[in-house]
């Protein structure tokens, strides 16, 4: 009977950060959803990313959160706190759940969403220990910590943290998300119809130092485009890289006509994520919409640099590459290279070194994404197994104390 | 029955006083006429009181620009034919309650007269009689007040309204027991930046706590830009320097956000920063304490804060309502008696700084005029100040060859002189024709003790009467005047002592500024006005919590309970009971929005 309320309790998976973080919990909430699979998992997330949540796979109700509320309401309670205005708070939370879920799986190491769990669960799963006013981290926490500040090769990647902070492990397979048909508004309907290489192009990054710099990206689609080979370019993006979008179309030659679409700023997630699938490739640096390609099963080729790393945060999934740069600013882009790779990827086994930059492409196997060298580099030490069997230890200790 | 016995018989039901005493008064203040519509409207003085076209949807848009918070008292200024107060009854939920002011019986008899009143007159309060009774009567209708006008019918008392307003702001201040955050932003160098360090001492010693954002530091770097021989250069790098400090500003307010930015003249916040401010929910005051005719920038910055308080009258207030202003204030300059005090100076002091007549200040144009004249008298005239330079006839008076002189040796001067000349400064020749506000030398002066002999200004008498200060209204009287007041010295140390118990009883920085927060009090009852009334202390704000939310209660009850406590404070609490205290919902609630509350970049 026990067994049974276990496998049928309500549960909730919280991830409060941005559009990279939800598309890479995909895994860990696939892993939950084998796990338990009589009842269906909900999703809380932030409220501009709900659309997208509502497509994982078997996903129950996907819960709104409201910042910007959250904000106006703090902002009314400076300096004059009145206990009534709480009321408007517990309506706001008794419209996500009238009940407590059984358990809450908090995958942001932040206060906001641990509160969040607590708030809404009667048991909290992740970073913390023990609640919302305890530092004590978890074991995988303290893992995710231990490898932020020492970087190293070869380590759990962050999805499958993800995984290991919920007290699974990764998925046999990488999982995808479940589109819907979705219309593409205007010109952006052809993306994907005629013959040959559709390439996307994400042009802007969340953080301005994880930017492509303009002039590398015209130096790129240039490169491209001048190919034999016939293809595509869709430049994707939010509204505010708009600005980016139309410079690199200012410095491309008029001869490229036809044969690039703008689509940033004019898609709905859910239509980002159609229009991913229709492309053969997404290239970008770490950014959201990178991931998001992954997530639909289209190729990703991505150029890490400033303080993205391969093995934590590269392209989740099979046969992804990943350009790796030496330095936070790299002097020079393996434009040719990338771009020979992309559109023949039979050569990467003659791949030459590029200066300052090295190659990696990623696999799955079951203890998840690993990312392995190309290009001369030596094989890696895979220290995957011995972590895993190690947190799940501690993590099993310490259930085992309280 | 006609409407006025029928609203009278109605109005003896709740204030059978009011009903007798309107029965005796005549009408005739208001002259009835009647809206395109065929409902009366009125007219007084020739102007007319509610629309000629249709009072009853003028009177609805009225009510519908007013705002209200639960518990409040709404008390109207303005009865005409009470229109508004109809419109307002209709919108405000049946619970709030309303209070009339009517500090003239006739037009309330006209108003009864005119057209019979509906079954809201019921839920209205009538304040009458003299000006202590009515703000008697609005204080026991139970706080917090918001206090609002119709201004066509308000006009007709304007002086009554004001003496209430004061009168209720008085009670304010005497009830005020809340501890403000106030943040004083001076300015980067100037004659306001003495007063905005008097402001502050003057607001701790309210009680309040008190954070100077002191500009002067920048003062150096300013100047440097001065040097500037391009004037367009100079000009640019001027504006985007206080551009630069206004950001500068936003930074320290973000930090510790204050329930009142108190902003001294010539403080550098420019209005987009104010504008910020405000959609960021602080509150601004600025006391200009500048002549407006002179110096112009408030045009720029008027609609930028919500509330001015100026040293000049009605011209001003007009002026600065003109171009923006929603809250417009007097508030004189004053004293500080623990720098402007008597002293006792030695023997040396008193050669040093003494004189039959002296003068400290800047070389400003009607100065360099009137001073000459009174050179080779048989009196010792001593000039003291800076700005100077090419006053040749005034070189053998002149202290210091024309240095600064800092707040010490000023008091040692006032101190030291028999007769201490207050001109106030002009640009032109002569007395300032529109001379009006009261500078802070005359209360300085009489806060020392010192006798002083100063222009005639037309808001002198409302702060130091003919027996506290001397005057003249032409420079030609001055040799006589001076030479009349040296010879009577018992006469001069009487005035100077009446004008110095004068000042500390109502003039102090301590009186302005209570005025001015228990002014911004009455303005926003459910703010500065909550916090002074106490509200916002632990054991009230426990009461309010005890039945929705016990556990906050018992949490608010750990503090002292006179402690006034915000979000952080309470936050700070819950945090205290460790890793492994038992939190509450609400508890968690109070953790959350202070995680949110915590993230002030979005201000910068």
């Amino acid at each position: 009977m026990q067994h049974d309320e276990e496998a049928t309790a309500r549960r909730l998976l919280i991830q409060l950060a941005r559009l990279g973080d939800l598309v890479q919990s995909l895994p860990a909430f696939a892993s939950l959803t084998a796990r338990y699979p009589h009842r269906s998992l909900d999703l809380l997330c932030p409220a501009p990313l709900t659309d997208l949540a509502g497509l994982f796979p078997e996903v129950g109700r996907v819960l709104k959160w409201n910042g910007a509320q959250w904000h106006v309401w703090a902002d009314s309670f400076v300096g004059e706190f009145q206990p009534s205005w709480l009321r408007e708070v517990e309506e706001y939370l008794a419209e996500l759940t009238t009940e407590p879920y059984k358990m809450a799986y908090v995958l942001n190491h932040h206060p906001r969403a641990i509160l969040a769990g607590t708030l809404l669960a009667t048991e909290v799963q992740g970073s913390n220990l023990y609640g919302p006013l305890d530092e004590e981290l978890s074991p995988w926490a303290l893992y995710l910590r231990h490898v932020a500040q020492t970087r190293g090769s070869n380590r759990i990647h962050l999805s499958d943290t993800f995984c290991g902070l919920c007290g699974v492990t990764p998925p046999p397979a990488p999982p995808l998300l479940l589109l819907p048909s979705n219309d593409l508004p205007g010109d952006l309907a052809e993306v994907g119809i005629s013959a040959g290489q559709w390439i996307a192009v994400v042009v802007g990054a969340g953080d301005a130092d994880r930017s492509i710099p303009v002039a590398v990206w015209i130096e790129w689609i240039s490169t491209v485009l001048a190919h034999d080979s016939p293809c595509a370019v869709v430049l994707v993006g939010t509204e505010r890289d708009q600005t980016t979008a139309l410079a690199i179309q200012d410095g491309l030659s008029p001869m490229i006509a036809g044969r690039l679409w703008d689509a940033t700023g004019r898609t709905t997630l859910p239509q980002l994520a159609t229009l991913l699938k229709r492309c053969h490739w997404a290239v970008g640096a770490d950014t959201g919409p990178l991931h998001l390609a992954t997530a639909v099963g289209t190729n990703a080729m991505g150029f890490y640099f400033s303080r993205a790393r391969v093995h934590e945060t590269g392209p989740y999934g099979q046969g992804h590459w990943v350009w790796q740069a030496d330095h936070a600013l790299p002097a020079t882009w393996p434009i040719r290279p990338s771009v020979a790779l992309l559109l023949d990827p039979g050569i990467a086994s003659q791949q030459e070194p590029v200066a300052g930059w090295s190659l990696w492409q990623s696999h799955h196997d079951e203890w998840g994404a690993i990312f392995r060298p190309m290009g001369g580099r030596g094989p890696q030490e895979d220290q995957r197994a011995t972590v895993w069997h190690q947190l799940s230890e501690q993590r099993l200790s310490l259930q085992g104390v309280q | 029955m006609n409407s006025f016995e029928a609203n009278v018989s109605r109005l003896a039901q709740s204030d059978p006083a009011l009903a007798a005493a309107l029965r005796q008064s005549g009408g005739g203040t208001l002259e009835i006429v009647p809206a395109r519509t065929g409902m009366p409207s009125a007219r007084a003085n020739g102007r007319w009181i509610h629309s000629a076209y249709d009072p009853i949807k003028e009177a609805q848009a009225w009510a519908e620009g007013q705002s209200h918070q639960e518990g409040e008292t709404i008390v109207v200024f303005g009865v005409g034919l009470l229109y508004q107060v109809e419109a307002l009854c209709a919108r405000l939920p049946r619970t709030a309650s309303v209070v009339l002011v009517v500090p003239d019986l006739s037009v309330l008899a006209d108003a009864a007269a005119a057209r019979t009143w509906g079954d809201w007159i019921g839920r209205v309060s009538w304040a009458w009689g003299t000006t202590e009774a009515i703000s008697e009567q609005i204080a026991d209708a139970g706080h917090p007040l918001r206090l609002v006008t119709y201004a066509p019918a308000a006009a007709l008392h304007a002086d009554s309204h004001r003496a209430i307003e004061t009168a209720l702001q008085r009670r304010v201040a005497v009830q005020a027991g809340g501890q403000l955050r106030i943040a004083v932003v001076g300015p980067i160098y100037g004659g306001s930046l003495p007063i905005t360090r008097y402001a502050v001492s003057a607001l701790e010693s309210l009680g309040h706590q008190v954070r100077c954002l002191d500009h002067s530091v920048h003062a150096t770097s300013y100047h440097q830009l001065e040097l500037l021989k391009n004037s367009q250069h100079r000009l640019a790098l001027q504006s985007k320097y206080a551009e630069m400090l206004s950001r500068v500003t936003m930074a320290q307010l973000a930090e510790d956000p204050p329930d009142l930015v108190l902003s001294l003249a010539q403080a550098p916040l420019i209005l987009p920063m104010l504008e910020h401010l405000r959609r960021k929910r602080f509150l601004t005051a600025m006391w200009f304490v500048e002549n407006y005719r002179h110096l112009t920038y408030w045009q720029q910055l008027a609609a930028g804060y919500d509330f001015w308080f100026v040293i000049q009258q009605a011209p001003c207030i007009a002026a600065l309502k003109q171009a923006g202003a929603k809250e417009v204030r007097y508030l004189p300059m004053a004293a500080d008696p623990s720098v402007h005090r008597p002293l006792e100076l030695t023997q040396v002091e008193r050669e040093e700084y003494g004189s039959d007549v002296s003068f400290v200040g800047a070389g400003y144009a009607n100065r360099r005029e009137i001073f000459p004249r009174l050179l080779g008298h048989d009196w010792t005239f001593k000039l003291w100040g800076n700005e100077w330079d090419g006053a040749a006839d005034l070189t053998s008076v002149l202290q210091r060859n024309g240095a600064r002189i800092d707040t010490d040796t000023c008091q040692k001067v006032f101190n030291a002189s028999a007769v201490n000349l207050n001109l106030h400064s002009w640009a032109g020749t002569g007395l300032d024709p529109e001379g009006d506000f009261v500078n802070p030398r005359t209360f300085e002066l009489a806060a020392c003790g010192a006798f002083q002999l100063t222009d005639r200004r037309s808001l002198l008498p409302d702060v130091l009467t003919a027996d506290e200060v001397a005057t003249v209204s032409s420079p030609d009287e001055l040799p006589a005047e001076i030479t009349r007041w040296l010879r009577e010295p018992e006469q001069r140390v009487a005035m100077a002592a009446q004008a110095r118990q004068r000042v500390l009883a109502e003039h102090t920085y301590a009186h302005r500024m209570r005025d001015l927060l228990s002014q911004i009090g009455v303005a926003s009852p459910d703010r500065i006005g909550s916090i002074l009334r106490g509200d916002r202390q632990a054991e009230a704000l426990a009461s309010t919590a005890a039945d929705p939310f016990p556990s906050l209660a018992s949490t608010l009850r750990t503090f002292p309970s006179t402690q006034r406590v915000e979000l952080k404070h309470l936050a700070a609490q819950i945090r205290s009971r460790g890793p492994m205290g038992t939190l509450s919902r609400e508890d968690l609630m109070v953790l959350m929005l202070d995680e949110y509350r915590s993230e002030t970049k979005d201000l910068v």
